[in-house]
């Protein structure tokens, strides 16, 4: 049993990791051929992850309705919504539109989604205004540092800012392009560096915490 | 919540968010209401994108993956219309799918609405792939082997004999390639995933938010060109001389950030006005 449980994965991790690393670099036709399968592999792996997460959701808010914890009601909400989109959508065969009619699914979809989404994102704007307010304030030199750069890119990026201040649009595509970049390019160097130790580590099984935990 | 005994700057620095709610909703409002519609300067990322559709030969293939769902819909919706019209004008082979599986519906809308406006014909003028699982893995599959990855369109049509795809295999045989992400998978993802390895060019768009975090892809020339948020869309609305919805949302977009700015300086002010008092 530990051979299925902890080395068959350990042995399978090490031949698939070697092998699609070395890929990369192999342009042999057989070579291609094996990655054109894996990923068509992945695709149906994929879909078959979102019955799993489907099946998890559920499970959880069954648990939260049944032993009706804090908020249950929002779990029956959930339920009610999902269930109902599922039996619309198979109903109308995933299908938004018949030959221009809007089906029920797209009724859904158009009526209630789209706008719950739009208003979730919209109402960001109204925290990030009370939020700034709140705690925007120089209280060092570092974040009177960033305030004053925050301000200038504000003000570059919109026609209103270029328009009373013509420098800014200048010096904020100056902090984007200049400050920015190599800031950000040098954590992107120092995180890829990370993922490839993090991916030898896995392959060579110093790495072990995705087999989970369990009897060894 | 003010207290009695509470300075100026005190009570102010406490003040009730919901005045701060209104004041966004009236700037966001009035200028929507009544445009004033100032100047808008393009910059060189939206260029990018938009000189590089520009030179690309009449018949030839674009892929535009719409990798976004509604809760960005405000922001790279016009987006993607206008590199749609920009793509339509220019009579390419247009190629849209989207890897959100929440955003099909919405893309599906958006490549019809713009194709029937521009009178042009599904399966010979365009197509829309949908959704296949996968993410990054569709990327990858798509470079290998398009029909693999997409063997029917969104209407279920096989995609082996659409017109349209006529001569195209795999991502290698896409002319030019732009990512409208709002997260993963989106910009990024094609680039690592696809143009690294199938070596296609590639622009990008994203939303406001995202923008500064592409910045060192566009500046190594991994990507050619980004449509940055709103502002970025306006910029390509007013390239291609059809202005909509960026155009008309800039002015609200001004008002707001101005209005952000201002609330900034005044916590500040009220902030060491406080500190002084206090010694």
């Amino acid at each position: 049993m530990i051979f299925l449980r902890r080395q068959l994965p350990l042995l399978i991790t090490l031949v698939t990791g070697l092998l699609f690393a070395a890929q990369y670099y192999v342009p042999h036709p057989a070579s291609e051929q094996m990655l054109t399968s894996a990923t068509k592999w992945l695709q149906i792996v994929g879909g078959f992850a979102l019955i799993l997460g489907v099946t998890s959701l559920f499970h959880q808010h069954a648990v939260k309705i049944r032993r009706q914890e804090a908020g249950w009601g929002y779990s029956l909400v959930l339920y009610v919504g999902m269930l109902g989109t599922i039996a619309v959508g198979l109903w109308t065969n995933g299908k938004e539109s018949v030959e221009g009619t809007m089906t029920a699914f797209g009724w859904i979809y158009n009526y209630m989604m789209v706008p719950l989404q739009g208003t979730m994102f919209a109402i960001l704007a109204f925290f990030i205004a009370s939020a700034a307010y709140r705690s925007f304030r120089a209280k060092s030199r570092e974040a009177a540092v960033l305030l004053v750069a925050a301000v200038i890119v504000m003000m570059g990026r919109v026609p209103l800012g270029e328009y009373l201040i013509p420098l800014s649009g200048d010096v904020s595509s100056w902090i984007l392009n200049v400050l920015n970049s190599s800031v950000r390019r040098a954590i992107l160097i120092g995180v890829s560096l990370g993922a490839v130790a993090l991916s030898f580590k896995i392959i060579f099984g110093v790495e072990r915490s995705y087999l989970g935990g369990g009897k060894e | 919540m003010w207290m009695a005994g509470m300075t100026f700057s005190e009570k102010m620095l406490k003040i009730d968010r919901r005045i701060i709610f209104l004041m966004i909703g009236l700037c966001t409002l009035l200028p929507l209401l009544y445009p004033v519609g100032l100047p808008i300067k393009t910059s060189s990322e939206v260029r990018g994108v938009y000189d590089h559709i520009e030179s690309l030969p009449e018949g030839s293939v674009f892929l535009l993956s719409i990798d976004f769902d509604p809760a960005s819909k405000p922001e790279l919706y016009p987006q993607a219309i206008a590199l749609l019209r920009h793509a339509f004008k220019k009579n390419l082979r247009v190629i849209t799918m989207t890897l959100w599986v929440s955003g099909t519906g919405m893309a599906d809308q958006l490549v019809t609405q713009v194709a029937k406006e521009m009178g042009k014909e599904n399966g010979t003028d365009y197509t829309f792939l949908g959704w296949s699982p996968g993410g990054q893995a569709v990327i990858i599959n798509m470079g290998q082997d398009l029909y693999s990855a997409y063997p029917s369109d969104y209407r279920g049509k096989p995609t082996k004999e659409l017109p349209i795809l006529e001569g195209v295999r795999s991502l290698k045989d896409v002319g030019y390639m732009v990512s409208l992400g709002a997260g993963r998978p989106g910009v990024e993802e094609w680039y690592v995933f696809g143009k690294d390895k199938y070596k296609f060019e590639m622009g990008g768009g994203c939303t406001g938010v995202m923008a500064p975090g592409l910045y060192p892809l566009l500046r190594s020339g991994q990507i050619n060109g980004l449509i940055g948020g709103l502002r970025g869309a306006a910029e390509y609305e007013n390239l291609i001389g059809k202005k909509g919805k960026a155009v008309a949302g800039m002015d609200a977009q001004s008002a707001t950030h101005l209005a952000i700015i201002a609330l900034v300086i005044m916590c500040n002010l009220f902030y060491f006005s406080l500190r002084q008092q206090r010694g």
